[in-house]
């Protein structure tokens, strides 16, 4: 009989990871865009702020494919 | 309301306010010519363009600095549009409309000439040049309130209401209390109705102007020795450290050191650190330019409140204002000629 337990937690890893890199990358988006807005030459810099909270969803995905591993 | 967008644009804008550094190298121009050149690297240079146009000299950056603190208020107002913060912030905008029509008043009562009026206002309230014109057109007080009335002005009601004990006494203080009176009870019935952190930082700030107006009038009361009694119906109602009663309390010691003792354990206890000099000369001057830096510090200090909230709006409204007062100072004082001892002095060093 298949575990379902295993996949979920994987889902969960994820799932939160991605919830959690959309809210921070939405309030960094926003406030970057102002930003840009009024300091154009800080475009470069914005990206790279915008882009860092990518790194807890890489993590959840990390995270959940090692919990995936464990399937097989 | 979404700040993130808003507040990052205006700590943008307040990275392009004067620095302390430029602001000492246009203390240190020798005249008006090398002080507009200076300006004209700065993001006064738009308007100190088009002011070139029509005026020159000290004319020139006043109707500049004007303008460019005009637009950069609606620019913040635009920011918020629609968004409960517009209320809020609409209220801090409406001291300007009280100093304008207080000016005018001020003004028709000595029967300035209207163009001189007309530079001493700052068009960033509701108010806009055009109606600020219009009101300056006018001939006498009556018809500058009767031309707020048929414009459906608010603060007409106020000056109506107590025209007549104008015209009895004479008196303009009898009708800046009443502006006064009316604008304080204005703001804070809208903040109080409002449960929200905004709503609650902008009332800390107007209780703070509440005290600074009060313990001012104390001081002024004590100085000319003004009938107790009479004084008290001066006093703005609606803050909570300094309710009528400790008012009344400062006032009965009689004397300013007394009074200035009492405040010891309040924040004002700055106030005990003015020279005794001026204590003793009862210099009210020197008190109340301490009072307006201490409102000031405390309004630009709201940068380091909650970078999500209407405190980062607050306080680029007073930085920016404080700006233009600045530069305001250095020119007068350069056409005047003013040592640079006295110039310092002018100034409002936040």
């Amino acid at each position: 009989m298949v575990d379902f337990g295993i996949p979920i937690g994987a889902g969960i890893a994820f799932g939160l990871g991605a919830l959690g890199t959309g809210i921070a990358q939405s309030k960094i988006g926003a406030a970057g865009a102002g930003t840009i807005a009024e300091k154009p030459e800080t475009f470069g810099l914005m990206i790279i702020l915008v882009a860092i909270p990518e790194t807890l969803v890489i993590l959840g995905f990390v995270v959940a494919s090692m919990i995936m591993i464990m399937l097989v | 309301m979404e700040y993130a967008y808003v507040n990052a644009r205006i700590r943008a804008m307040k990275s392009r306010l004067l620095d302390r550094s430029l602001l000492e190298q246009l203390i240190n121009k020798p005249d008006l010519d090398s002080l507009i050149a200076e300006l004209e690297k700065t993001s006064y240079r738009e308007e100190l363009e088009k002011a070139g146009v029509l005026f020159s000299g000290i004319t020139r950056i006043e109707v500049a600095i004007r303008k460019d603190l005009v637009k950069t208020f609606r620019t913040i107002l635009n920011f918020i549009k629609g968004e409960d913060a517009e209320t809020l912030l609409t209220i801090i905008l409406h001291r300007w409309d009280i100093q304008n029509i207080k000016t005018i008043l001020r003004g028709k009562k000595i029967q300035a000439n209207p163009s001189e009026i007309l530079e001493c206002l700052i068009p960033a309230g509701e108010l806009d040049e055009a109606a600020l014109i219009e009101l300056v057109k006018q001939p006498d007080v009556k018809t500058v309130i009767d031309l707020l009335a048929t414009w459906g002005i608010v603060y007409a009601r106020p000056l109506t209401l107590n025209f007549k004990e104008f015209t009895d006494t004479r008196d303009m203080l009898v009708l800046e209390y009443a502006l006064d009176t009316f604008y304080y009870e204005d703001a804070l019935s809208t903040v109080k109705t409002d449960e929200s952190d905004d709503a609650r930082i902008l009332k800390r700030m107007i209780i703070t102007e509440i005290d600074i107006n009060n313990i001012k009038t104390v001081l002024r009361v004590i100085r000319d020795r003004i009938d107790r009694e009479e004084a008290t119906r001066y006093f703005i109602k609606g803050s909570t450290e300094f309710d009528t009663e400790k008012l009344l309390s400062l006032m009965k010691t009689g004397t300013i050191e007394g009074a200035l003792k009492q405040l010891e354990q309040t924040p004002y206890q700055f106030l005990t650190k003015i020279p005794l000099e001026y204590i003793a000369a009862e210099r009210i001057s020197a008190f109340e330019k301490e009072l307006e830096k201490y409102l000031l510090k405390k309004a630009i200090s709201q940068f380091l409140g909650d970078p999500l909230s209407i405190s980062i709006p607050i306080a680029y409204i007073w930085a920016k204002y404080t700006e233009v007062t600045n530069i305001r100072v250095i020119a007068r004082c350069k056409v005047a000629e003013m040592s640079e001892k006295e110039l310092r002095e002018a100034l409002i060093s936040v």
